[in-house]
């Protein structure tokens, strides 16, 4: 910490002059901040006022920056300072536009802004400009797992861009499920029929580029490291081990076709003339290669009549089956039809399905359907009854309300079955202990990670890999490894193809990235990461557990090895640590600490209670800020400090918060459990684990439970906030002053 | 955010909604340079007009808030409001693009104050409200608006207003003499993501929008849902005021119809079952939904949410295409049709019906300069004759928000692709 | 037609092709998505007065159900107003489909015979065609004595006063029973029709033939 010299501005503009005692300010910075340079300017973010910030730091060897204006969060562009430490204390949206400006709020008001001034300069000093992460990978290779149309296609788009490529594939070919099927679904106008799969093109273009280097038959055996400096071992059919240094992964291990064996009901498994959406593929790729006619499996008797069950085990809300829709069937079922219809229109085909879903352009293609004779009936297939060659389908005829519709004779049966993610291990089911005669089947690692929170990417719902986020799809919990394609979410080769080239992009900014030293999203960009004093450590291995990027491994003295570049910058391990031995420079415990002390604490017969906020910055502040500009009112007692998750919510803090006097602490953080809305995942939910033992820290200290407040809080509570903030005032009103003032 | 010179190895970002905002963004922080052009006077597009996503029911506002700060603190975007795209000359890897900048009246000396605000009194359409309600012709576009700056309306020049306006300022940054002005702006390749606008629904004319009041589109709704929006969230009807706690949702208004909209928008099932859920969150006790639809099209896991509102006993699904709209003496807008689902007439009145709008890409009909290939619905194909013009988000097909900032990035890196080239080229 | 015949003819195709080749506009049918807009907006339809809805008639014919369709009084009712054709988001020309279905019922003698517009429908041919013009006495009274003597007193008797004002304002003549009027070449009205049906009988003949 030498060397550093913290200066304070604050600005008069913006009704700041006027509401509140300013140069009163300026001495509380320099009196009670102890900063050596503070100043007042009337229009602190125009050209002249940053130019005095500018000129102060050339020239005054100003390091440390205290603004006291508006909120972080505005004027940006103004207070830009990256190479120095900034703290700002939010006078306006925090403090003057939340307070009725009349004579009596006037003096509660000015102690609200000389608590964020002695706040920022506590911050400030506390805090250091980030230095950046020396430990840096420079790989630029990205490994792609899979060698199908998603993966094929990322290899493809990621040598285009100039990145060497290592594609994995674990059968003895490229191509994937795409290249069993004898056509696609039309990706182009006129959306009329069946195309060409273009499968083998992609195969001739990853082959034929000497940026990608491919190994078939083989897997992954290890994959170490964090992006940047992966290192992935490749094991291959051989026996042979080929390690390659790696920079980013994209996970492209596609699906598997529902078992329809699990479908007896629909004739799966019972008659070799029902067959899945791969059977029928099958099917029409020997008749294209003989007469052009689709036969019959039993007894290659042309199929003159076929029938197509949509939705078969999918959607099912028993949970016996698959409880999703997988997207892509309906319009896989009508290209199949076309197979018939195009090649012979005598052959009857007909479509039952309850709501046919063809998004986009596809509503041109099932009218191609249509016009070609194809018919589509709207009804639920109750049973299909084999019987000899031929089948009888029964079902609910929706339309017609006939609840014995039948078709009789049909010479082949089609289950449209969905997709199951190729996933890997799921890390957050511990493994069931295998009943006695049973085979255990356990499912087989994908990308055999060293981490220390398991071999996977942990996966969102149904075994898909897919991002929680509807903003953000290509956001795994695993820095650097980003998965596409089906095992990200049902899709078909249209959509899959579009998400491989975003998923290339994203890999090759986080392997940029790694090297820059700079996080990933959501704090993009973000130098600071977390340090251990490791002196300090005592090996509780909570911070390794609860990470929810699973940055953080063990070494084998079980001390926790922070990987620098699978961290998201959330601060979890921080909150987690008993011992508060884990710190960012911009992010600590003692900036927040130092905060919370530096609030002036007035004495139990002031009758001014002081509430201390912990609200998350991405929610909760906002919404705090946005109801200042709107000019919604709220007690002038509550002191705000953002921090970056709920997630990072030490205990110490809400300690420290009481045993100097506060009456209450509400912490803000976002929505948890299954719908949750953390931009860190577990943040908010590990933050409200550790707060529901805050309870033992209340009862030792002798203190009420109502001392503490939990609030889930989303961005848009711009009205509640107030109203929840105002109420828990009044109710810490009900309870009392703290017994610890004035110690 | 600074003010970079754009080169051919600069990337050109038309439109800044959730698509144009992802690819400048995913772009910027892959370290290139960016120019983002948006035509409003605030980012966030249309889904920054949104209540809540489906199907987590989160709010847009969330993740705008975080792209946002990841935008303020890129000094690789240059970011330019009020601003169209009128031409493209070049080829890829070298296009200069014409931009027109329309008048702020406000220069960057705001600090959202709002003094401006509460000097003028002359009111103006609020578009963010889709104009269900008015605000100062002085005005920050909306809560969340970056840049966080005011904005003049036009109408408001030359009026002693506008002086008002000038005069409120203390810090010199109104600007009354503000011009349009004209700039180019040179890229190597250009991501066109201008989004899409709902459709007509005035064309649908057996229903009546634009006739009755209380016919409204789903994004009409949308705005009456959000507690920022012009009724502060609650559900009233526009004819009266009056709680409007019955509902009818009618599907494909203007979608998968070859005398409207010949696509299917897919977005508007998911919407339309995500707006039952408002109905029930602001009238727990007597809120009633009713779907008509044709087929539900709750794709892939989004099934899901289908499941979960098809178990709420207070919505109804009617697999009908209402025939048409008639007002009562009420004036609640009456639905006939026919449940095709063993056949059932119906003539059902609703406080308030809500016609799910189809998705029109902004593009059509207008002359993308560069002649870019689109499909017969006026989305933007991936074609090579498209040089290094590459559609994004909802301008390149009918998306939700998952799989349009999935199509950003993946526009992303094509844009990448060609400057990495021209680099290359150069070093 | 066995029983199981029956059932591997339901749901299949044949009748749908018959339709197709046998009906004006016929090959529409298949292009219907069951949305309902045409049954909701049918103006006769009130009171669910159709037994079968166009939309229900087609998803029918797709089924297989010849019977039930090409004996239904349904499309005899269609009014030619055109709703369904302006409002069906697939195009189809409906009002046109319902007719050739029902001609096609007629042709093939399965059209309900007492069915009123039906019955109505043959009336007015016959009526005109014999003399080349209407005969409104005529048709009528051929109208009200459609379901028995009885009945077609009861009926006159309720539209008494109509017929007392239309001989008042001489637009009936009471005359017209005995003889009526007729055009001038009724000779060549008849050849012309002759010819007609001829014309009609080879082009149904050469469409059967492919």
């Amino acid at each position: 910490m030498a060397d550093i010299k913290v200066a304070a501005y604050i600005c008069k503009g913006c009704g700041l002059g006027e509401r509140l005692d300013t140069d009163a300010l300026v001495k509380v910075a320099q009196k009670d901040g102890k900063v050596p340079l503070a100043k007042s300017h009337d229009f602190l973010c125009n050209a002249e006022g940053v130019a005095m910030i500018r000129n102060d730091i050339a020239n005054e060897g100003v390091t440390h920056i205290m603004i006291g204006a508006c909120s972080r969060r505005a004027k940006t562009e103004a207070f830009y300072f990256p190479e120095n430490a900034v703290a700002r204390a939010n006078l306006r949206e925090g403090v003057i536009w939340i307070r009725p400006d009349t004579d009596e709020a006037r003096e509660t008001t000015q102690e609200m802004a000389e608590d964020y001034i002695r706040m920022g300069c506590a911050e400030v000093k506390a805090m250091t400009a980030p230095g950046g992460n020396p430990v840096t990978g420079s790989s630029k290779t990205l490994l792609v797992v899979g060698g199908g149309v998603t993966g094929m296609t990322t290899a493809i788009e990621a040598s285009k861009t100039g990145y060497p490529v290592v594609l994995v594939e674990k059968t003895g070919a490229l191509g994937g499920w795409a290249s069993k099927l004898y056509k696609r679904v039309p990706v182009h106008e006129p959306y009329k029929s069946p195309a060409d799969t273009g499968v083998g093109e992609l195969v001739s273009q990853v082959l034929g580029d000497s940026n990608i280097k491919v190994y078939l038959n083989a897997t992954i055996a290890k994959t170490d490291g964090a992006p940047g400096r992966f290192i992935v071992d490749i094991a291959t059919e051989s026996g042979a081990t080929h390690t390659e240094d790696i920079g980013a992964i994209v996970q492209a291990s596609g699906f598997t076709l529902y078992d329809m064996n699990k479908l007896p009901e629909l004739g799966g498994g019972k008659s070799p003339n029902v067959v899945d959406q791969a059977g029928l593929e099958a099917l029409a790729i020997a008749a294209a290669a003989g007469d052009g006619v689709i036969r019959r499996p039993s007894d290659g008797q042309p199929v003159k009549s076929v029938v197509f069950v949509q939705c078969a085990g999918q959607r099912d809300p028993t949970g016996t089956h698959l409880a999703y829709c997988s997207g892509y069937c309906c319009n896989t079922s009508i290209k199949q039809a076309m197979y018939f219809k195009d090649a012979n229109p005598a052959v009857d085909t007909t479509i039952i399905y309850t709501d046919l879903r063809t998004p986009g352009n596809g509503e041109d293609f099932y009218r191609s359907a249509q016009e070609k004779g194809v018919n589509f009936t709207k009804g639920k297939v109750v049973e299909v009854v084999p019987n000899g060659a031929t089948s009888t389908v029964k079902f609910h005829d929706l339309i017609l309300g006939d609840t014995s519709a039948a078709m009789a004779d049909v010479d082949l049966v089609v289950l449209a079955t969905g997709q199951v993610p190729n996933s890997g291990v799921n890390i957050e089911v511990p493994a069931a202990p295998a009943e006695a005669g049973t085979v255990e089947v356990k499912p087989i690692s994908i990308l055999n990670l060293t981490y220390r929170q398991g071999p996977d990417v942990p996966q969102l719902k149904q075994g898909f890999t897919d991002s929680h986020f509807i903003c953000f799809p290509y956001e795994t919990r695993r820095t650097g490894i980003y998965t596409a394609g089906p095992v990200r979410r049902p899709m078909d080769i249209a959509q899959a193809r579009e998400d491989a080239t975003g998923a290339a992009l994203k890999a090759i900014q986080a392997l940029e990235n790694a090297e820059l030293g700079r996080a990933a999203h959501p704090r993009s960009g973000d130098l600071s990461f977390p340090k251990v004093r490791l002196e300090g450590c005592t090996q509780c291995k909570r911070c390794t557990v609860e990470c929810p990027f699973g940055a953080i491994d063990e070494d084998e003295k079980r001390f926790p090895v922070v990987n620098e570049s699978r961290c998201r910058r959330c601060g979890t391990c921080m909150g987690a640590c008993p011992v508060r031995v884990i710190s960012f420079e911009n992010y600590s415990i003692n900036t927040v600490g130092a905060q919370i002390k530096a609030v002036d604490i007035p004495d139990e017969f002031a009758e001014k209670p002081r509430i201390l906020i912990l609200a998350c910055e991405n929610d909760a502040y906002p919404a705090l800020d946005m109801a200042g500009m709107n000019r919604i009112e709220y007690s002038a007692y509550v002191r705000t400090i953002p921090i970056r998750c709920l997630g990072s919510l030490n205990t110490i803090w809400i300690t420290d918060a009481l045993n100097a006097g506060y009456d209450g602490v509400m912490l803000m953080g976002c929505k948890s459990g299954d719908e949750y809305q953390c931009h860190f995942v577990k943040g908010s939910e590990l933050g409200r684990t550790r707060l529901s033992k805050i309870d033992d820290t209340l009862k030792t200290l002798n203190l009420e439970s109502e001392r503490v407040r939990d609030l889930e809080v989303a961005i848009t509570d711009i009205k509640r906030l107030p109203e929840m903030i105002n109420k828990y005032a009044a109710e810490l009103v009900a309870v009392g002053p703290s017994p610890f003032k004035g110690f | 955010m600074t003010e970079h010179v754009a080169t051919n190895e600069t990337i050109l970002v038309v439109g800044g909604g959730i698509s144009g905002m992802t690819a400048a963004l995913e772009a910027a922080e892959t370290g290139k340079n960016v120019v983002l052009v948006e035509k409003n006077p605030a980012l966030g597009g249309r889904t920054s007009q949104l209540y809540r996503y489906f199907p987590k029911l989160c709010h847009p506002t969330c993740g705008l808030e975080i792209n946002l700060r990841r935008l303020k603190g890129n000094p690789r975007v240059r970011l330019l409001t009020l601003a169209e795209v009128t031409g493209i000359e070049g080829d890829t890897g070298n296009y200069t693009a014409t931009i027109k900048i329309h008048p702020r009246y406000v220069n960057e000396n705001c600090t959202a104050c709002g003094e401006c605000e509460r000097a003028v009194e002359m009111m103006v359409d609020d578009p963010f409200n889709y104009n269900l309600s008015q605000h100062k012709a002085a005005y920050l576009p909306n809560a969340m608006a970056y840049p966080q700056r005011y904005v003049l309306d036009p109408a408001i020049i030359g009026t002693a207003d506008a002086d008002r306006a000038k005069t409120a300022c203390k810090y010199g940054a109104v600007d009354l003499d503000m011009q349009e002005e004209t700039i180019q702006v040179k890229a190597g390749a250009v991501v066109w993501a201008t989004g899409w606008q709902p459709y007509d629904a005035a064309k649908i004319q057996p229903y009546g929008y634009g006739r009755f009041k209380n016919v409204i589109t789903s994004v009409e709704f949308e705005r009456l849902a959000d507690l920022q929006g012009p009724t502060g969230g609650r559900i009233l009807r526009p004819s009266d005021g009056k709680e409007a706690k019955n509902i009818a949702f009618i599907q494909c208004a203007g979608s998968r119809d070859e005398n409207h909209l010949r696509h299917c928008s897919r977005i508007c099932c998911m919407a339309s079952l995500k707006q039952t859920h408002y109905v029930r969150e602001k009238y727990p006790e007597d809120g009633k939904s009713t779907i008509y639809y044709i087929d539900i099209r709750a794709i892939d896991r989004f099934e899901d949410f289908y499941q979960k509102v098809q178990a709420d006993p207070s919505v109804s699904f009617i697999k009908s295409k209402v025939a048409k709209i008639t007002e009562d003496e009420h004036g609640n807008p009456v639905c006939h049709g026919v449940d095709t689902e063993g056949y059932k007439r119906y003539t059902t009145p609703h406080d308030l019906v809500v016609l799910a709008v189809g998705m029109e890409p902004s593009v059509k009909g207008i002359n993308i300069p560069g002649h870019i290939v689109a499909d017969s619905s006026g989305f933007i194909e991936a074609d090579p004759a498209n040089g290094a013009v590459f559609g994004a988000g909802c301008a390149s097909n009918a998306l939700d928000v998952n799989r349009a900032v999935q199509s950003a990035t993946a526009a992303a890196l094509r844009a990448i692709q060609v400057v990495n080239k021209v680099a290359k080229a150069e070093a | 037609m066995s029983a199981n015949t029956a059932v591997a003819e339901k749901y299949r195709n044949n009748f749908l092709k018959e339709i197709e080749e046998q009906v004006e506009m016929g090959d529409w049918v298949k292009m219907c998505m069951q949305c309902g807009v045409c049954s909701g907006s049918c103006p006769t339809n009130f009171q669910s007065a159709w037994e079968h809805p166009p939309q229900e008639l087609f998803m029918m014919i797709r089924a297989g159900k010849r019977e039930e369709v090409l004996t239904s009084s349904s499309m005899w009712n269609c009014t030619s107003c055109y709703n369904c054709i302006v409002r069906c988001p697939r195009k189809l020309p409906i009002t046109h489909i319902m007719h050739g279905i029902a001609e096609y019922a007629h042709r093939l003698g399965m059209a309900p015979k007492m069915q009123p517009t039906r019955f109505f429908s043959g009336l007015f041919w016959k009526n005109c065609t014999n003399t080349g013009r209407v005969n409104e006495l005529k048709l009528s009274m051929g109208l009200y004595f459609k379901d028995g003597f009885v009945q077609g007193i009861k009926n006159g008797m309720a539209m008494q006063a109509v017929a007392l004002g239309l001989v008042k304002a001489k637009r009936l003549n009471v005359m017209e029973l005995f003889s009526g009027h007729k055009c001038k070449d009724q000779k060549g009205i008849q050849a012309m029709l002759k010819k007609a049906y001829e014309i009609e009988r080879s082009r149904k003949a050469a469409k059967m033939a492919g």
